[in-house]
């Protein structure tokens, strides 16, 4: 049990001395985590009201589509994405493996499932009275659509939280698509699997404790705005 | 000024609403009455351009009604339970006139003459979580009419208020109509308010139009037997006698008109003899007495005010009520 008392107090120091290698993973990852929920989200949270909404033909199977989607492993995406991003492989000419852009790509996807099936969820859960009411009173589809989304602002805050957290927590597909470059496209989650397997335990643990951090920041900044909100 | 022409309204296959012709004229209160699961509110959220039907179609003024633009404009329901947006009453009244574009001083005067219309004025700064059922209805109805639409459609509009508060705001309305002649379709299910308020009463029951007064439905299942034999089915705890062929689902109907009322049960051709109290007594025309008796079920018998002094028929007095099997009418 010492290597693991050794390991926080390692943690508590690199944290409190503020380590330059850790400072940039830690900002990285926020950038890559941050870039890729807003992506998702943008693309997502439409598609869910779409889904939750608009009878079409094939709903229920883009439903189906979207929940399997959820269980994906990101190393299966991670792969995929490998096979389109490599050099032989079809866009390959766009020369992103090995970015920080290639870890956005793969984040959106696995996240995208996510906020479109939690939002789809979270409209469906709004009484539809709100959103004829809307257009009773002369609402167009979208100061419609806008209504419904208030009242289903929390659970879409927990879209935002859900998409954020997978961003933040996905290793498998930023692993194989990032590579894992020192300063390029090393991230927190990548950084604590390869000081694990090194055997340093004590700088994977303290990049662990700031993934914990993040995920932590970034729900009490969504509860205050929740409460902030509160009618 | 509205029309509802061959419309059909389906839900999974089934048939909720089937009206050949529906209309409401310009300035007119058309209540719609029957019981619950009759199609009443599909019928308002069909003529407030907010479901398309599955056939025919919602006209206008003589002109068919596309349910975008303008003339969904022309048309606002306020839904049985109506829901508050997030916000004060005042950002509610607000909602629709931002979208007509009003601002300033012209948005806020509108409100607060309506606020006053409806007795509403002390609500404006609280939020929906801060009112009654009784008051989120009244608000409700201010958020539709301060958009001074050209129909308004009302689900219920009163089903939560007290008396007083529903004397108030039918006298609103009553104010509305006169002033710049509104036109009012709703749906209730309280048949004094209907009969009081409105100029023009339809009955629906399973999604039909039926040519019969809106008192005394029963939903049934009628059991099969020989045609010749007098059925028998049962209403709650009593037993209703029904000259029919029919069987299978169907809605039975007595007309006010044809229930006998006495003291106390008299030997007659009348099958079906129940005795209970009185319970209420209505007076929707001079001389006409509705006089609703709880007898198991609740009955409404129509009778002349004479009728009711010499029988001595008040809240509470004992009566009994007698029809004959084939006064029951079936649809």
């Amino acid at each position: 049990m010492d290597f693991l008392a050794d390991g926080l107090r390692r943690a508590v120091h690199l944290l409190l001395a503020g380590d330059a290698e850790v400072l940039g993973i830690t900002l990285l990852t926020l950038k890559i985590a941050l870039v890729a929920t807003a992506v998702a989200c943008t693309l997502g949270i439409p598609a869910g009201f779409v889904l939750a909404t608009r009878p079409f033909w094939g709903r229920r199977a883009a439903l189906t589509v979207v929940n399997t989607a959820l269980a994906f492993p990101t190393v299966v995406v991670g792969l995929l994405l490998f096979g389109l991003l490599s050099r032989r492989g079809p866009l390959g000419g766009l020369g992103m493996l090995y970015t920080w852009q290639a870890i956005v790509v793969g984040d959106v996807l696995l996240a995208l499932p996510i906020a479109a099936a939690l939002s789809a969820a979270a409209v469906q859960g709004v009484d539809p009275r709100f959103r004829r009411t809307a257009e009773t009173l002369g609402a167009g589809p979208w100061r419609g659509a806008w209504m419904v989304s208030r009242e289903a602002r929390f659970g879409l805050a927990t879209v935002v939280t859900a998409a954020f957290g997978q961003c933040t927590a996905e290793v498998g597909a930023a692993l194989i698509v990032g590579g894992n470059i020192r300063g390029q496209t090393r991230t927190l989650t990548t950084a604590v699997a390869l000081y694990t397997g090194q055997g340093d335990f004590g700088l994977a643990l303290a990049l662990g404790c700031i993934l914990l951090l993040l995920a932590l920041l970034v729900n009490v900044a969504l509860q205050a705005l929740q409460g902030h909100g509160r009618a | 000024m509205l029309e509802l022409r061959g419309v059909r309204q389906r839900y999974e296959g089934r048939t909720v609403l089937e009206l050949d012709h529906f209309t409401v004229a310009r300035g007119a209160i058309v209540a719609i009455v029957g019981p619950n699961g009759s199609g009443k509110s599909t019928l308002l959220r069909l003529a407030a351009l907010l479901e398309a039907p599955s056939a025919g179609e919602v006209w206008l003024d003589g002109r068919r009604a596309p349910r975008t633009g303008a003339a969904r404009r022309r048309v606002t329901l306020v839904e049985q339970r109506p829901v508050l947006f997030r916000g004060n009453v005042r950002e509610n009244l607000e909602f629709g006139l931002r979208i007509r574009g009003r601002r300033g001083a012209d948005l806020a005067a509108r409100v607060d003459a309506v606020a006053r219309q409806f007795a509403i004025g002390g609500l404006l700064s609280r939020a929906r979580r801060q009112l009654s059922e009784g008051e989120i209805q009244r608000v409700a109805v201010a958020r539709a009419v301060v958009l001074e639409p050209d129909v308004l459609l009302l689900d219920e509009p009163a089903s939560s208020a007290d008396r007083a508060a529903a004397l108030q705001l039918y006298q609103t309305l009553q104010e509305e109509r006169r002033r710049r002649g509104l036109t009012i379709c709703l749906a209730s299910h309280q048949l004094e308010d209907a009969y009081r308020w409105s100029d023009d009463l339809r009955a629906l029951a399973d999604g039909r139009i039926v040519p019969i007064s809106p008192e005394n439905l029963f939903r049934v299942e009628l059991p099969a037997g020989s045609p010749d034999v007098t059925r028998h089915v049962r209403v709650g705890p009593v037993e209703i006698a029904v000259a029919t062929e029919r069987s299978g689902p169907a809605i039975l109907a007595v007309a006010p008109s044809d229930i006998i009322l006495s003291r106390a049960p008299v030997a007659s051709s009348a099958r079906n003899v129940f005795s209970g109290r009185v319970t209420r007594l209505a007076r929707p025309k001079p001389g006409l007495v509705h006089v609703t008796a709880e007898v198991g079920v609740e009955l409404v018998a129509a009778v002349t005010e004479e009728a009711v002094r010499e029988l001595g028929l008040t809240p509470g007095a004992p009566v009994t009520c007698a029809f004959k099997a084939s006064a029951v009418r079936v649809f």
